[in-house]
């Protein structure tokens, strides 16, 4: 894989990755609506719901995260059906080059805001799969990311723990992932097709 | 100008057509668009105190409440499809006679609805179905005219022969005076009633007389299809009518067996109707071509018109005539559109279609209207007229009947939605890429029978006033009331203008609501989640084909009524063979026997 | 302003019936999850889903798209204007049964053509499932329904709960009729085991599969003001409605509560099984609902 340079911090548990700060080109400039924002962010961080797309192992976390033992629906966090209807991609594990152009065209479908949370460290740089043929080892490059959660697998007391954490970022605003991506789209569109050539594919068992 | 004129300047504007449009089809196509519009104009204005008449003393013409509610039913579909004529590609010369036929039908409708002798009323019926069953053979290759006609001929005889006996037990052909004699005496009257009735039935297609409407609606050209569907069939309401009002069967049988207050013949026949919905219903959603579909949900419907007139109550008759109109308005609309779909397309099968909204978005609007007017739902005149039937269903407390009134109800809904999706909604297959709005021709008549059922359903109280009107003049005792702006059932209150502002209130909120929150952004048919897989074919991604299978399966071993049909034309094809095998032989001999045999008998037939 | 009062009084009761479902919503949510040994979300978390949503920015599919959700809502927050609570009606003598389950299959024909619209057929398919098991509870509902008007002898529902409050609630009337209605409502809910039309796992929440951001906030709303018709239609027609608030409060906190608990522990019927089931049990006990009506006539009138 082509190296971007990128400046990035990583830290092991529940850190954005706020890379470039955002200049803010405002909507609107006016304090009513920087208010209004503020009530929405309110209602953003506290109604999340979530599309998992189980990329890899981690996902066997999440059923743990869900059910009576940990229990999410505590933080008003739901799974959903369709990518329409989801605020939060989750990539539970490495991206592969056949798997980044579903995640591609699934979090393009999303509305804004969304946000991305990454597990295990096979999406921070390829984990232990980082020499495979056919795995991405840098998630980043293609998605913005707002949250990692690490551990290989993370335990489900660390998959709650970021999702604390997204909340907060979410609450204060932190979390800007998706403007990034609309700020930086062709980057990131350079990024995704020299990966996987083509996105969108055509061949004869898609046509 | 009396109806006379009337009917006579339509016969010479159908016979000049004829010659006009040997020469220029064109022409003749504005010649029934002016002629019918001008005969509309002339019976709105004239109302229902037009004049009659008498020519030589012979045929006698009267215009009643209920024949001007009819005639202007039949006018106004009839001359809004005009405009259909005008739009067919230049047809071939056998169609020439195509305008001069649409006339005279035209005419004849009139000639039934205000004809004052019997006899007429035969004679004008005959030449309707004559002319239309022309007509529907104009359309696609296939039995659908012969069908039609045999089942209609069946109608006529029954018609016919309760015509004589009514002649010869009451010595009169006058259409209200020979119903009346038979209230007075029983005699026949029983035999009148159901003979008469089974003729209606037939027009209108109830069960088990129903097998030539699919048939004949899917064959009938295009642009006749509508007239079909949405006036012909309700010539059967028309004498029906007349035959449940001056003949109740509660005088006509007084025995001792009722069912709820009604007599058990009537009963039965309300049961009979029940069916027809349900059958209707439950072949309508089975259906995979449009105009079959929509033809089996006029069985259902003309199941409804048929119970309100059954039950002779002044709010049912109210709801079975609202009903008839309702259904007229928006059955015409439905088949036009489905002409203009096929004049756009080719093609009236639903799995083809899909996605026309795109391109077709007025033709839309109108299906809608019309569509949720055939469901019965509000702000549309079928809602007002389904209204009636069910609240004189519950003051009646017929249940069976009220079940098969819901299933029906219900199940037009699982119709309804079946065509609006497979034709309109879904993705726009890429063949139909360039298709593009009807002309404005077509959708003059489509906006203005959609507007009326629209309007006539948020105020529909001079419509209802108007029904009251009629069961006024059919002698009833007394009629549906309306006092302001509320229609009095006998357990509940219609407020159609209330429930369209309450309707509007919440339009207008949630309307506020969609544009204060954030714009959306617009996207392509085929950007819908797809699991993450890759979908770049249109055509193969919807779903239109066996759309109600899980449902077709529960009732897949309904017998069919057409089968028995076909298995007694088998029976008389095999007696022809056989008849044909004994006397019809090349064998001159066997020949000669059979004359000499039969000259014996001829000559002492009357000894032995 | 007697027309404006009324209309005041009409938009009160839509407003009051959303805040009412969606409250009970919530604490439903906890209750579920107290079953499932969760703790569940806190019990306005409904709103703040459909603030959320509100405040989302999405997709659409077409102007069909929304026109069909605004129908949607336009024909609930009208329905809802028209229904009787605790002695309070908007529009007196105008409250027919038969015209509010026509206004809210208004909207519920809205739904089914702005999901149809978005060109998705799992969509498609799940409106048909929805349509399906439409025809199956019904049937039944409506029949009994029709059973108690002719037996009231009036369709006005504030009527029906005052004739009740002379003489005992309908249950009594017909305790049969009862069940059957409990189990068409649980159908009309769409709790399981009669969620086919939604089947997350299946058809991806089938209607629901192209909605995000505003459209799915409109359609909750609809969702549970149309929930609360049809609650508090069942309370009213069947449990003597109430004469004070928090007895209808009471009666329509427990039916649905009760239903969703029911939910809870059931599996998903498939489509066909649902109309297979409702034309059996439930139809035959209807019937034999009907013919016991009919033997111990006698009518309250
Ligand atoms: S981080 Fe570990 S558990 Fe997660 S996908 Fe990679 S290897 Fe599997």
């Amino acid at each position: 894989m082509p190296k971007k340079e990128r400046p990035s911090r990583f830290h092991p548990v529940s850190h954005t990755m706020q890379t470039v700060e955002v200049p803010t080109e405002k909507i609107s400039p006016q304090e009513q609506a920087e208010a209004w924002e503020k009530i929405a962010h309110y209602f953003r961080a506290n109604s999340l719901w979530m599309l998992n797309y189980c990329t890899g192992c981690c996902a066997i976390e999440l059923p743990l995260v869900m059910t009576s033992q940990y229990d999410m629906e505590r933080l008003g966090m739901m799974p959903m059906a369709t990518p329409r209807q989801a605020d939060i991609l989750l990539v539970t594990g490495y991206a592969s080059l056949k798997t980044l152009r579903r995640l591609i065209y699934t979090y393009e479908q999303m509305g804004t805001p969304k946000y991305v949370v990454a597990f295990g460290p096979c999406a921070v740089n390829g984990g232990i799969y980082h020499d495979a043929y056919a795995v991405l080892n840098r998630l980043d490059l293609y998605l913005p990311v707002d949250l990692y959660i690490a551990g290989c697998m993370p335990k489900p007391e660390a998959v709650m723990n970021g999702f604390k954490r997204l909340i907060e970022l979410i609450e204060s605003g932190q979390a800007t992932g998706w403007k990034d991506y609309e700020r930086r789209f062709d980057w990131y569109k350079s990024n995704q097709l020299e990966a996987v050539g083509e996105v969108y594919i055509h061949d004869e068992f898609h046509e | 100008m009396n109806i006379i004129h009337l009917i006579l300047g339509l016969f010479l504007a159908g016979i000049a057509a004829y010659g006009i449009g040997r020469l220029k089809p064109a022409a003749a196509s504005w010649l029934t668009l002016a002629a019918s519009w001008a005969a509309l104009l002339i019976l709105f204005l004239g109302g229902d105190t037009l004049a009659g008449g008498n020519a030589w003393g012979l045929l006698a013409f009267k215009m009643t409440p209920l024949g001007w509610f009819f005639s202007m039913t039949l006018l106004f579909v009839y001359s809004t499809n005009t405009f259909f004529n005008l739009s067919v590609p230049a047809a071939p010369t056998r169609q020439a006679a195509y305008p001069m036929l649409y006339l005279i039908s035209l005419a004849s409708t009139i000639g039934v609805f205000s004809a004052e002798n019997w006899l007429a009323l035969f004679i004008f019926w005959e030449i309707v179905l004559w002319s239309s069953t022309f007509m529907i053979g104009f359309g696609k290759p296939g039995r659908g005219s012969i069908i039609y006609f045999g089942m209609s001929l069946l109608g006529s005889f029954m018609m016919l022969f309760a015509i004589l006996v009514m002649g010869t037990a009451y010595q009169t052909f006058e259409v209200k005076g020979a119903l009346m004699a038979a209230a007075q005496s029983p005699g026949p009257a029983l035999l009148v009633f159901l003979l008469m009735l089974f003729s209606a039935m037939v027009k209108l297609g109830i069960t088990p007389f129903h097998i030539w409407m699919p048939e004949a609606y899917h064959e009938a050209p295009d642009h006749f299809a509508p007239v079909l569907a949405g006036g012909l069939s309700k010539l059967g309401a028309f004498t029906a009518l007349m035959v449940t009002s001056f003949l109740p069967a509660s005088t006509l049988m007084a025995q001792p067996w009722q069912v709820r207050g009604l007599p058990l013949l009537t009963y039965i026949l309300l049961t009979v109707s029940a069916v027809s919905i349900v059958i209707g219903t439950l072949m309508a959603i089975k259906q995979e071509d449009a105009k079959k579909l929509l033809a089996y949900s006029s069985v259902a419907n003309s199941g409804y018109i048929m119970i309100g007139m059954l039950m002779g109550t002044p709010m049912s008759v109210s709801g079975a005539l609202v009903h008839l109109l309702a259904h007229a308005l928006a059955t015409t609309v439905t088949f036009m559109v489905m002409a203009a779909v096929a004049r756009q397309t080719g093609t009236t099968r639903m799995d083809e279609l899909g996605g026309l909204l795109h391109r077709m978005p007025i033709t839309f609007l109108a299906f809608l209207t019309a569509i949720l007017s055939l469901v019965g739902l509000p702000p549309m005149l079928g809602f007002v007229s389904k209204w009636l039937i069910l609240q004189s269903l519950a003051s009646q407390g017929l249940f069976l009947v009220a079940a098969a009134a819901i299933f029906g109800s219900i199940g037009s809904l699982l119709y309804a939605f079946r065509i609006l999706s497979t034709v309109f909604l879904g993705q726009l297959k890429p063949k139909h890429r360039q298709v593009r709005e009807a002309p404005a021709v077509l959708l003059i008549p489509l906006l203005l029978l959609s507007g009326v059922t629209l309007v006539l359903g948020i105020y529909p109280y001079g419509l209802v006033q108007y029904t009251a009107k009629i069961e006024n003049s059919l002698g009833f005792a007394d009629t549906v009331q309306i006092t302001g702006l509320s229609i009095q059932g006998n357990n509940g209150n219609l407020n159609a203008l209330l429930i369209m502002g309450a309707f509007a209130i919440g339009f207008l909120i949630a309307l506020g609501i969609f544009l204060k929150a954030p714009k959306s952004r617009k996207v392509d048919l085929m950007d819908t989640y797809t699991g993450g897989e890759f979908i770049y074919s249109p055509e193969l991604y919807s779903y239109s084909t066996n759309f109600f299978a899980p449902l077709e399966r529960v009732y897949a071993g309904l017998p069919e009524i057409s089968r028995l049909y076909e298995a007694l034309a088998n029976r008389v094809r095999d007696l022809g063979t056989l008849v044909q095998y004994l006397f019809f032989s090349p064998l001159p001999s066997r020949t000669a026997l059979l004359i000499s045999v039969v000259t014996i008998l001829l000559i002492w037939g009357e000894a032995i | 302003m007697n027309a404006l009062q009324s209309i005041g009084t009409g938009l009160g009761m839509a407003l009051f019936g959303w805040l009412l479902q969606t409250t009970i919503s919530g604490v439903t949510r906890k209750v579920i999850a107290r079953i499932q040994k969760r703790r569940g979300p806190v019990w306005y978390q409904n709103f703040r889903d459909i603030m959320k949503l509100l405040n989302k920015r999405s997709v659409t599919h077409g102007w069909a798209f929304d026109f069909g959700l605004l129908v949607a809502l336009a024909g609930a927050i009208g329905t809802a204007m028209f229904m009787p609570v605790a002695g309070i009606v908007a529009f007196k003598g105008f409250d027919n049964f038969f015209m509010i389950i026509y206004l809210a299959a208004l909207g519920v024909f809205g739904r089914a053509l702005s999901s149809g619209s978005s060109g998705n057929p799992l969509a498609t398919i799940g409106v048909m499932r929805g349509l399906t098991q439409n025809i199956g509870y019904k049937v039944p509902y409506m029949l009994l329904v029709i059973a108690l008007i002719s037996y009231y002898r009036t369709s006005s529902i504030s009527e029906i709960v005052e004739l009740q409050r002379v003489s005992g609630w309908s249950v009594l009337v017909m305790p049969l009729g009862f069940v059957v209605a409990f189990i068409s409502l649980h159908g009309m809910l769409g709790k399981k085991p009669f969620d086919t039309y939604l089947a997350p796992a299946e058809i991806a929440s089938g209607p629901l599969v192209e909605y995000g951001g505003k459209q799915l906030g409109i359609l909750m709303i609809a969702h549970e003001l149309s929930v609360f018709i049809e609650v508090s239609l069942f309370v009213n027609l069947f449990l003597g409605g109430g004469a004070t608030l928090p007895e209808f409060l009471l009666k329509y906190a427990f039916i649905y509560i009760l239903s969703s608990s029911l939910g809870a522990v059931m599996g998903r019927f498939r489509i066909e099984q649902v109309v297979r089931f409702y034309y059996k049990v439930p139809i035959a006990l209807t019937i034999v609902q009907i013919l016991m009506l009919a033997v111990m006539r006698g009518g309250v009138r």
